[in-house]
């Protein structure tokens, strides 16, 4: 079993803290008029928790990945669709630190890092998320730059987006590009409305003829695809602690109405099925805590994305399914309260499935792991 | 003018689980097993205080407790929010300190401690609540005092304080010459998260510790530490019930206002 | 133990409500022991107030006169104070857990190298290891357990009590007892901290004279505030107060927070609405005459304190109250 440092645990606390306090009051608000929550990126950015993992010579702190983990985690126990954010801006942030000019880190990183510039990264098209070979969008060489053309579709933060990093076929192979807001031809077609992550941002994005300068694509032209493989392996593991996270909360609004509803003159804490519910959403926690560290531990002492497909693919399976578990058995721990907004379920729950497909659905994560055991 | 600060702060039972402290009747022993311990709540806006004069003035923040050897958490967390360096009094010989014995071994590690210019406290504890520690302190150290101090504007060339001092139904203004001890409340500032990069940087920072012997050295006998040097001691525990029986009154809302006002009107209570 | 000093407390020139429910018990616990009260009074003009202890049971009364002694002087009280009771020697010393004598009592004691305890709610006299010794009570980490303390061997006994906590005895004109006056002697040097003025924040009716209080809890989150709460003190000629999480939402003043961390009272009646009855709450009214506690959750433990409950939504309630008080006007 691992331990934590002492900073990890300070971190954890840290964050826990800024959540009880500075999240919870706010969170119901926000995702009930879905409103995307920019003074608290802003807030994350000034503590530190966007650039947790960031190098110093551009505002992060380089704590690790664990500690960008657990602080996901501790941000979706109250506000899942913060959580997520910044969980999708670790994707954009890893691929500037890892394959970024000097210019290119210079220009977006410390802006990023404190929050007061958005990223996302645009992958997925309406064509099929789970099959990145078969790419529509085009950026043809132009000049000194590109002509980009196409459409993506469930980019998060794609409208807030200051810097959009997207994935298109240059000739035969794919790169990645920083599209920057506001250039001509670059429309935010409409904001997705889906049934979790209320305060999020999803977006579906065309491209008409964007001009993106060469010196806006981020590492080697046709280096793209390679690019994409090892960032979503890395933010994978955060994607999982958005799930660990929500299971987190929604056990605690459980167990503490477990204590206080009585039924025949007794709280139902001491009702056996109650307990064997919470008995199983505590050991689920557990179980997929620990899957959940685990490649963001092996990452912080030197292993590479390749080295962790098959955890990083699991982390995030498993954060998506505790979710989902834990907070319908929390639903039924509180009988017909549980489905009232009042006590916040239904929202989680809503959060909880939207991890299934985010950053690749259960299926491809399978395969991802099937690859290294029946290899 | 610079000015160097020391924070006295206390490690407490995390109060939003003090419905789990039992009192054992029999030996009036406290129980407190399993209660994380925090940095008593006030104590935290006295360290964010000390922190913006020091941004205002320049100069050092220290911070100090007096407690067991975990205590040394709370000044690991003043330290990540921004002190520079800790003091943790730890020995056996403070154990069992009321609140002179408690205040006498803080004035001996404060001047063991370096020349200070200005000693902030939280103005009362959460566990303890006395709230006598900080004038008795001042006492100790042969110092001016002001408590219940929601603002502090230090004058410009460091001599003075200026501090609004709460009282019922509104505030003194007093000014206070320079040392002193001064105790904050709540409402006095918003303390700061550590970031990140503050907790990180937290654990190269120095803490030194001061025992029985540096206390002594800094004039303090050992009859006036801990227990040895507290005139009070607690006689004894009991529970008190006080329970009266409640007559509900119901109906709608219409009913049960006139019911309700009815029953006063027959007590004698409108 | 014969000699029992209260420090009584003026406020504006007058006699604040805790110096007389302090008289009233260093009256009982001197009639117990057979010893005699004295009462010291420090201000610009005190003579009014020492006539006014006289009746309430002073035998002798210190009055320390000064003009810069107006406003509260940390220095120089602790000081004056000091002397005196070195010179009178007394046993036990009482004051009033103000503001004021949260920060007076303590320099005086730690001056003194005697112990001081912190706000009793109970003072007695108990044979500890055959001594009789004044044991103090105070409210331990919950409410509901209760510590008691001594202080065996250093004199004088100090204690501080909050306001409101104990009750007020009645003034008796026929009661006589000595004035005696005692010159400050302070200097400059007695004024390193200076009290330079003081400023009035709201001229709110004191929470201790009132007779009615209508307290608010967090269960005024929906309704979005404390206004409901506020026509209904109207409609009673009430005075509002609220538990820590009504204070904390800005609903009520700091200052108007009932409970362990903030005021006690116990007026004739205490009406307590939208509050769950948290120990630490309860505590501050429990002594109230009468209680009465509002609250949508019949299981809710205010109701266990009090004398009447309604169960119910206070957004209902409370204007059903106030058409109904209005309507018998
Ligand atoms: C909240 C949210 C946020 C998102 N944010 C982003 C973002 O920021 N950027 C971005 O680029 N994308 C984003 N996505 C898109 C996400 O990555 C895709 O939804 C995901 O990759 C699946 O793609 P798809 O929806 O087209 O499903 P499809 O690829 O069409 O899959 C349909 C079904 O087929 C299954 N399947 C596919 N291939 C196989 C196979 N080989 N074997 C067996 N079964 C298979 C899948 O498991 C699934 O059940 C986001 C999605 C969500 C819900
Ligand atoms: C229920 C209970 C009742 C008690 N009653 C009394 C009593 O009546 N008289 C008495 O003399 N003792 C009493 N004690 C003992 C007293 O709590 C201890 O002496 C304690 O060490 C300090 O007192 P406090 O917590 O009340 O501090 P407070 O005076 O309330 O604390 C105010 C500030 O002083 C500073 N401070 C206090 N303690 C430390 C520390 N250890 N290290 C650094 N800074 C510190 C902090 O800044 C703190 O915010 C009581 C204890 C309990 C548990
Ligand atoms: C060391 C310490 C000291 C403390 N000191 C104090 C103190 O001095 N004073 C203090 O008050 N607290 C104090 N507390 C906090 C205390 O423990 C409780 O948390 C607090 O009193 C709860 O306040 P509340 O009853 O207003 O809120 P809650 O406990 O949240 O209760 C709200 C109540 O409102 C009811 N309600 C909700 N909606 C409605 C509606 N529409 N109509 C009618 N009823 C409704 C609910 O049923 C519930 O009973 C202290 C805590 C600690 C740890």
């Amino acid at each position: 079993m691992f331990e934590f440092t002492k900073e990890q645990e300070m971190i954890r606390a840290m964050v826990r803290e800024f959540a009880d306090t500075e999240l919870a009051p706010k969170a119901l608000e926000l995702d009930r008029k879905g409103e995307f929550p920019y003074e608290l990126v802003k807030k994350i950015g000034a503590l530190g928790i966007i650039g947790v993992a960031s190098p110093r010579e551009y505002g992060g702190s380089k704590a690790g990945h664990l500690p960008a983990v657990i602080a996901v985690e501790e941000i979706a126990r109250v506000y899942p669709s913060l959580a997520f954010i910044l969980e999708v801006t670790q994707a954009p942030l890893y691929m500037l630190e890892n394959y970024g000019t000097p210019e290119q880190k210079q220009t977006w990183l410390p802006p990023i890092i404190r929050g007061e510039k958005i990223a996302a990264v645009a992958a997925t098209e309406p064509t099929g998320g789970s099959d990145l070979a078969t790419l529509n969008t085009t950026a043809v060489a132009d000049g000194d730059g590109y002509v980009l053309n196409g459409r993506k579709v469930y980019i998060t933060n794609g409208s807030v987006g200051d810097i959009v990093l997207v994935l298109a076929k240059t000739g035969e192979r794919a790169s990645i590009l920083a599209l920057e807001k506001g250039t001509p031809g670059f429309i935010v077609s409409r904001r997705q409305d889906l049934m979790g992550f209320k305060s999020g941002d999803v977006c579906e994005l065309g491209f008409s003829n964007c001009r993106i300068p060469k010196k806006n694509v981020i590492g080697k032209e046709g280096g793209g695809q390679a690019v994409a493989m090892a960032t979503f392996t890395v933010s994978r593991a955060a994607v999982g602690a958005v799930g660990l996270g929500i299971a987190r909360g929604a056990f605690e609004i459980a167990l503490k109405y477990a204590k206080e509803r009585m039924l025949y003159g007794k709280p139902i804490a001491g009702l056996q099925a109650i307990q064997f519910m919470l008995v199983d959403m505590d050991t689920e926690i557990d179980a997929a805590r620990w899957l959940i560290y685990h490649p963001a531990a092996c990452l912080d002492r030197g292993m590479l994305p390749r080295d962790i497909g098959k955890l990083s693919a699991r982390a995030k399976y498993i954060g998506g399914e505790v979710a989902a578990s834990v907070t319908m058995k929390a639903m039924q721990v509180l009988g017909g309260y549980g489905v009232s907004p009042e006590y916040h379920l239904a929202r989680l729950l809503a959060d909880a499935v939207e991890i299934f497909p985010a950053t690749g659905t259960p299926q491809i994560m399978k395969i991802i792991q099937a690859l290294e055991i029946v290899k | 003018m610079p000015l160097n600060i020391l924070v006295c702060i206390k490690q407490v039972p995390d109060p939003e689980q003090f419905d789990r402290i039992t009192l054992d009747p029999a030996t009036g022993s406290i129980n407190r097993a399993g209660i994380p311990p925090v940095t008593n709540p006030v104590d935290r806006h006295a360290v964010e205080e000390a922190l913006r004069i020091r941004e205002a003035s320049g100069g050092t923040v220290a911070v100090l407790t007096m407690g067991p050897p975990q205590a040394r958490k709370c000044l690991e967390d003043a330290l990540a929010m921004g002190a520079d360096r800790g003091v943790l009094l730890c020995d056996m010989a403070f154990a069992g300190a009321d609140t002179l014995a408690t205040a006498a071994v803080l004035a001996a590690g404060i001047r063991s401690a370096g020349d200070f210019d200005l000693v902030l406290c939280g103005n009362e504890s959460v566990d303890g609540a006395t709230g006598q520690v900080p004038a008795q302190l001042a006492e100790a150290l042969g110092w001016p005092r002001v408590t219940y101090a929601r603002k502090i504007e230090i004058a410009k060339e460091a001599a003075t304080a200026l501090v609004e001092r709460e009282i019922e139904e509104g505030f003194l203004r007093v000014e206070v010459r320079l040392p002193a001890v001064i105790a904050v409340v709540k409402r006095i500032n918003r303390y700061r998260l550590p970031t990140i990069f503050g907790i990180l940087e937290a654990g190269k920072k120095e803490i030194i510790e001061v025992g029985c012997a540096a206390c002594e050295c800094a004039g303090l006998v050992a009859e006036a530490m801990g227990l040895a040097g507290s005139p009070t001691r607690v006689a004894g525990v009991f529970q008190s019930h006080r329970k009266r029986h409640v007559e509900m009154i119901g109906g709608e809302p219409k009913e049960a206002a006139r019911g309700l006002i009815r029953k006063l009107k027959e007590m004698d209570a409108l | 133990m014969k000699e029992i000093l209260v420090w009584a407390e003026l406020r504006d020139g007058r006699l604040t409500g805790v110096a007389l429910e302090i008289m009233k018990k260093a009256l009982d616990l001197a009639t117990l022991s057979g010893g005699r009260v004295s009462a010291v009074a420090i201000g610009r003009e005190c003579r009014e107030s020492a006539a006014e202890l006289v009746a309430h049971g002073a035998e002798r009364v210190f009055v320390v006169e000064d003009a810069r002694l107006d406003l509260y002087q940390a220095d120089a009280f602790t000081k004056i104070l000091c002397r005196l009771i070195g010179e009178i020697r007394p046993g036990i010393v009482l004051m009033g857990g103000t503001s004021v004598g949260a920060d007076l009592a303590p320099a005086v004691a730690a001056r003194l190298g005697t112990g001081l305890t912190a706000h009793c709610t109970d003072l007695r006299i108990e044979a500890i290891e055959g001594l009789d010794q004044l044991v103090m009570v105070v409210p331990g980490w919950r409410g509901n357990m209760m510590v008691k303390i001594v202080c065996p061997e250093k004199r004088p006994v100090m204690a501080t009590i909050r306001p409101g906590v104990m009750e007020r005895g009645r003034p008796e004109p026929s009661r006589e007892g000595e004035i005696v006056a005692v010159s400050p002697d302070i200097d400059e040097k007695d004024f390193r901290a200076r009290t330079l003025e003081r400023v009035r924040e709201s001229e709110e009716s004191a929470l201790e004279q009132a007779k009615i209080i209508v307290s608010g809890g967090f269960g005024f989150y929906e309704a979005g505030g404390v206004a409901l709460l506020d026509q209904l003190a109207r409609a009673l000629g009430a005075v509002t107060a609220g538990s820590r999480p009504a204070c904390d939402a800005g609903w009520v003043p700091e200052s108007r927070m009932i409970g362990q961390s903030g005021r006690t009272v116990s007026p004739d009646l205490f009406i307590s609405i939208g509050a769950s009855g948290a120990p630490h709450y309860t505590t501050g009214f429990a002594k109230s005459k009468l209680i009465v506690a509002i609250d949508k959750n019949p299981k809710a433990p205010v109701f266990d304190i009090a004398d009447f409950g309604v169960a119910g939504d206070l957004k209902e309630i409370i204007p059903a109250l106030v058409e109904e008080l209005e309507a018998k006007e």
